[in-house]
């Protein structure tokens, strides 16, 4: 009998504890996952962090949401989190097999948008949230745009399960430099970024990792896809007018 | 039996030098070996182990008179686990950047040698705050190492102190000691050296070498040209 209730008093015990420990401290977790977030955004616009400066920098931002299937831009419930739209079948859909290139499977209806804007409603530069499979899962970034819509300001990856040392190196600073500057389309209005193996020919071309083809071919596909017209594309061509419009 | 100052000082301080946990015992060194490239990471993993044993040495010796011993090491696991979760939730919501770093290294304290060591030989047998004091004292211990380790991984691996710039310009970085292995050997260097002062520690030779008893062996001329 003692070695039921005895066990069981010290679970329950542990649990109470736990999940009151759990619940208070939830909000801070919140608040630092979501000040996570801003960082990444803010140092993909090609923005210097700086403590006290995010919480500014951020004020800055017009966040807009894209609903990819109408290309129109649309209001959404203050707590609205695209990632966690991709789970409810009534927020995401299936994409087509030959338009999945960056192996997303469901994608969201609708994404947002981080737009910079000046005074007179010109916008600066915008920051776009990136995702695709790599090698070993799913990167998860953002590219920033300058504002021509079409150079690279940079891009930023904050989630990724790809070998340390060589798709791993994603995240290294210097390779991420060489993206600024780098254009998307070509004169056709087509994505022609590309990562490939070796050096850069051209602006529209980004050195490969080495010893990472498969997750450079991801990053390739992901920028195509989300900066093609299946997803942000469209609405990037319209972006200019709906600042100066609001 | 009433604790006196100096049992409780010798509970405390005992096991930093006398009875160290990683350098006598050899206990907890994978996480010695983990987090102690930089100072800010290594002192909140010191904090997060230390209030871990100290207090699960706590609830184990208020309730060892009622564990049934054929269970008792699931029951400790209980308890212990549960402060593991309560210090990585507390450390995800005030040191985050840390805490990002020291990612799994929080989590694993609950198989941490030290910890469950602690409430198995102390806590079992002795009242709550002797065992508290024990485990204050097991946690000094492990944490004065890993200080230690930190200080010199991070003076000599990358010339920072707390993350800032010490060491002359001249001074080339020793990538080594940012490598895990380094710690190897600080870890035994510090044994040697506390060995050295501390005589009593020096364990005998279980397996002394001994010299050939057998032959050579003579090989044939003729075999050996065959």
């Amino acid at each position: 009998m003692r070695n039921l209730i005895i066990p069981l008093l010290v679970c329950i015990a542990c649990a109470v504890v736990v999940s009151i420990t759990a619940v208070t401290v939830r909000t801070e977790q919140i608040a630092n996952v979501e000040n996570e977030k801003r960082n990444k955004i803010i140092s993909a616009a090609g923005i210097e962090i700086t403590e006290d400066k995010v919480e500014n920098e951020f004020k800055k931002i017009t966040t807009l949401y894209v609903d990819f299937r109408s290309n129109e831009f649309v209001s959404v419930e203050a707590k609205y989190d695209h990632l966690k739209a991709v789970l409810k079948s009534d927020l995401s859909e299936i994409v087509p097999k030959d338009k999945d290139i960056a192996i997303l499977k469901r994608r969201e209806n609708v994404g947002p948008i981080y737009v910079w804007a000046n005074e007179n409603k010109e916008v600066e530069r915008v920051v776009l949230p990136i995702r695709g499979y790599g090698l070993w899962g799913t990167l998860y970034g953002y590219l920033s745009l300058g504002s021509d819509l079409n150079s690279v300001n940079g891009i930023e990856f904050y989630d990724h399960k790809e070998t340390p040392g060589l798709g791993g190196e994603v995240v290294n600073e210097d390779w991420k430099a060489i993206w600024k500057g780098k254009l998307i389309y070509n004169q056709d209005g087509g994505v022609e970024l590309r990562v490939v193996k070796g050096a850069a020919k051209d602006e529209y071309q980004i050195d490969g990792l080495s010893g990472a083809t498969l997750t450079s071919n991801g990053v390739s596909n992901m920028i195509n896809y989300w900066l093609g017209d299946e997803a942000y594309g469209p609405a990037l061509k319209k972006i200019k007018e709906h600042i100066k419009n609001s | 039996m009433k604790l006196t100052g100096k049992e409780a000082r010798k509970l405390l301080f005992d096991p930093i030098v006398e009875n160290n946990p990683i350098a006598l015992q050899i206990l907890g060194i994978c996480s010695a070996l983990a987090v102690t490239v930089k100072m800010d990471v290594t002192l909140v993993m010191c904090a997060a182990l230390t209030t871990v044993v100290a207090f699960s040495n706590f609830f184990v010796s208020i309730i060892r008179h009622y564990i049934p011993d054929n269970i008792r090491i699931i029951v400790q696991m209980t308890i212990i686990s549960s402060l593991v979760i309560i210090v990585d939730e507390v450390l995800k919501a005030y040191v985050y950047e840390i805490s990002k770093q020291l990612s799994v290294f929080v989590g694993l304290i609950i198989t941490n040698c030290i910890v469950m060591g602690r409430a198995e030989a102390y806590a079992m047998k002795n009242p709550p705050i002797r065992s508290f004091l024990d485990g204050l004292g097991n946690g000094f211990g492990y944490s004065f190492i890993l200080i230690v380790v930190a200080f010199i991984r991070e003076l000599f691996g990358a010339g920072e102190f707390f993350g800032i710039p010490v060491m002359p310009e001249w001074y080339p970085v020793n990538n080594f000691l940012l490598l895990p292995p380094s710690s190897f050997i600080i870890i035994g260097l510090m044994i040697w050296v506390i060995r050295t002062y501390s005589t009593s520690q020096v364990e005998e030779n279980d397996n002394p070498l001994k010299a050939h008893t057998f032959k050579p062996l003579t090989v044939k001329k003729e075999a050996a040209d065959g």
